[in-house]
């Protein structure tokens, strides 16, 4: 069915490209499926491209999954305020889609351009579990020529920090896996904090993986830089005032929600960041203060 | 002088213009060298207004018929500029406006709307169509549109120090005690117009080694402003009794921090330390889209002298010393800034770059 198809076409993408953002992949799919889709009115597409988002959040509960859908929805109702003909509109939906696929393939180079001159040479660094965004940043650091060393976390429960590590070592750069306890114990030796994002809310906060708010507190409490790295396409429509308000469907795998069994026994992969902590953040649309981000955010959603 | 006879029009131009672009070339190196040479305080004021003439110049009697031509030779000659003192961040703030000034014009001529030639977004980023600008069309009147932006500018700059100094009766109340260091000249104005209205009184740090303290005590003191002099190391034990630190600075990064005097930093630790706000009055071509990082290129250091002096011969083999002319004071230790436009919060500079300055020209 059209459901299977959709869910195969992204656990395709994500297998025969392991480097691929997730919100990147389901762009991705939902394009094919708006390629094939056979309905007639904007009304149509809108329902049915909101039902596959559904089956995609089924797959992946990630947060960047659901930034992705947004964001693509929003994209399809751009464009059909422009184009009242459903035919040429959705010519021009498609063609727009495959620009824009082409623009955020390039977002992690201009973010690691962006972002490479705040590593001094010498500089240690502490980031936090598994994020592409950061390892690009890390290699375009090694290709200017500059010598740092690095720390990671653990991140249990997947020990995501173990394969940074082993990626890390791939590029010649000193890496030391530490425990997630151990962050307030190593936060003196560190020059600066580097950690990627799932989503970054209107706030200007950010929900990544668990483990990241601790990091940050003990950053500002030592006094030292916390930087982000995100793609745009990362940017959701969320405000939470604290842990509590993030969405349940974020906060535990899809498999978990499934089961429909007491969410207060499991632990939960992602925490929120307050933007108060975060120095700045580094997008495919610039450094961003934290406070710019929900101007960006406004621009698009009104 | 040139030859001038029967022949094409273009061979007759060409060696007048040709004079021309040599003395202007001649004047572009001068700048720089005056800029590099550094010497007297230079004020930003006079730095930008001089910037802006040489760019008007090049705009005027620069060989280019393309918009994308400008550009490109404002951009090489602002690189030249830029390079001779890298400290001087007001000339690199004005080859930037008077980029921005280029696109807007070329724009409008265009028929574009004004919208669609925005920085990047989400929302440029979803609808967009394809490649960007190229300048290549040319247009006559470009030249002349370009030249009357320019001395727009040139009129705003005249008027920046007042449109600050306007701003202070709202800040300053009778019976406050200001602190402030070293000698700015917004400040002077800024203060000197408060206290046309209202009793105050000012206690001005020194700010070693070059004492600039002294001469702004001096020019405040003649208004009837009762001053005080003090040394910087006293300020943590006054600011007790202080109700506002009012500075300038030399530059405003684009995350909302300071480049200012060296001192400045020890004042706002100690203002925060107190809670007392911070107050920074600076014009709008101060502010810079640059960030504080790896570069450090606005560091400048002068001659050590003033720190330790060459008759101290036998231990200056022995020892380092530095004279930093500048500091770096983090935006979360300040409270507002003033500026020719109004008020501002720190976290707010990021919308004002966006208006005065096109990402494209960040790096120049």
């Amino acid at each position: 069915s059209e459901e299977n198809y959709l869910i195969e076409t992204f656990r395709a993408q994500l297998r025969d490209d392991p480097d691929v953002a997730s919100a990147v992949a389901a762009i991705r799919a939902l394009l094919g499926f708006l390629k094939q889709d056979r309905g007639e009115t904007i009304q149509g597409l809108r329902s049915s491209l909101r039902d596959a988002i559904d089956t995609l959040s089924r797959v992946d509960s990630s947060v960047a999954v659901s930034s992705g859908g947004e964001l693509f929805l929003r994209f399809i109702s751009l464009t059909s305020l422009e184009y009242s003909d459903y035919s040429k509109c959705k010519e021009i939906m498609i063609e727009r889609g495959e620009i824009f696929l082409a623009k955020v393939s390039l977002s992690r180079n201009k973010i690691a351009k962006l972002c490479h001159p705040f590593i001094r040479d010498g500089a240690r660094i502490l980031t936090h579990a598994y994020s592409r965004v950061v390892l690009r940043v890390l290699e375009a650091a090694v290709e200017s020529k500059k010598r740092f060393s690095v720390y990671v976390t653990e991140s249990q429960p997947d020990e995501a920090g173990q394969k940074m590590a082993k990626a890390l070592r791939k590029l010649n750069i000193p890496v030391t896996v530490i425990l997630d306890a151990a962050v307030g114990y190593i936060m003196e030796k560190v020059d600066l904090v580097l950690v990627g994002a799932e989503g970054v809310v209107e706030s200007g906060g950010i929900i990544n993986k668990i483990g990241t708010n601790q990091i940050a507190v003990c950053a500002k409490a030592q006094n030292k830089p916390f930087y982000v790295v995100a793609e745009s396409f990362k940017f959701v429509r969320l405000f939470p005032l604290n842990q509590q308000d993030v969405p349940d469907r974020f906060k535990y795998k899809a498999d978990t929600l499934k089961t429909g069994q007491n969410l207060t026994e499991e632990h939960p992969w992602i925490d929120y960041t307050s933007p108060s902590l975060i120095t700045l953040l580094f997008t495919d649309l610039g450094v961003l203060t934290p406070s710019a981000v929900s101007d960006e955010l406004i621009k698009l959603y009104l | 002088m040139g030859r001038r006879g029967a022949g094409s029009g273009s061979a007759a131009a060409m060696p007048g213009a040709a004079e021309r672009g040599s003395e202007l070339s001649e004047q572009i190196e001068a700048f720089a060298a005056r800029l590099r040479r550094g010497g007297e305080r230079p004020r930003s004021e006079d730095t930008a207004r001089q910037t802006l003439s040489l760019l008007r110049k090049i705009v005027g009697n620069g060989r280019w018929s393309r918009a994308g031509e400008l550009m490109d030779l404002i951009r090489t000659e602002g690189q030249r500029m830029t390079a001779a003192q890298p400290s001087e961040t007001t000339v690199g703030n004005m080859v930037r406006r008077v980029l921005k000034v280029i696109r807007e014009e070329y724009g409008r001529l265009h028929g574009r709307s004004e919208e669609s030639d925005q920085q990047e977004s989400l929302h440029k980023l979803l609808t967009s169509g394809g490649l960007s600008e190229d300048f290549r069309t040319p247009y006559p009147s470009l030249r002349a549109n370009v030249i009357e932006a320019i001395n727009e500018m040139l009129i705003e700059l005249e008027g920046t120090t007042d449109n600050i100094a306007m701003q202070a009766l709202e800040h300053i109340h009778s019976n406050e005690v200001i602190m402030t260091i070293g000698y700015s000249r917004t400040v002077e104005a800024f203060l000197k117009e408060a206290a046309r209205k209202r009793k105050f009184q000012v206690i001005v740090a020194e700010c070693a080694p070059f004492c600039q303290g002294h001469e702004m005590a001096v020019r405040l003191s003649k208004e009837n402003i009762e001053t005080t002099v003090m040394s910087d190391a006293a300020i943590f034990a006054v600011m007790s009794r202080v109700n506002k630190v009012i500075i300038g600075t030399k530059t405003i990064l684009a995350n909302g921090a300071l480049i200012a005097v060296s001192g400045t930093h020890t004042l706002a630790l100690a203002a925060k330390h107190h809670s007392t706000p911070l107050i920074v009055c600076a014009p709008m071509f101060k502010l810079s889209p640059q960030f504080p990082n790896e570069e450090d290129s606005f560091h400048k250091f002068v001659s050590p002298q003033e720190v330790l002096p060459f008759t101290e011969g036998e231990i200056l083999a022995k020892i380092n010393v530095h004279c930093p002319v500048f500091d770096y004071v983090p935006p979360e230790l300040i409270t507002l800034f003033i500026s020719n436009i109004g008020g501002n919060a720190p976290s707010y500079i990021y919308r004002l770059m966006s208006e005065l300055y096109h990402p494209d020209d960040y790096e120049l």
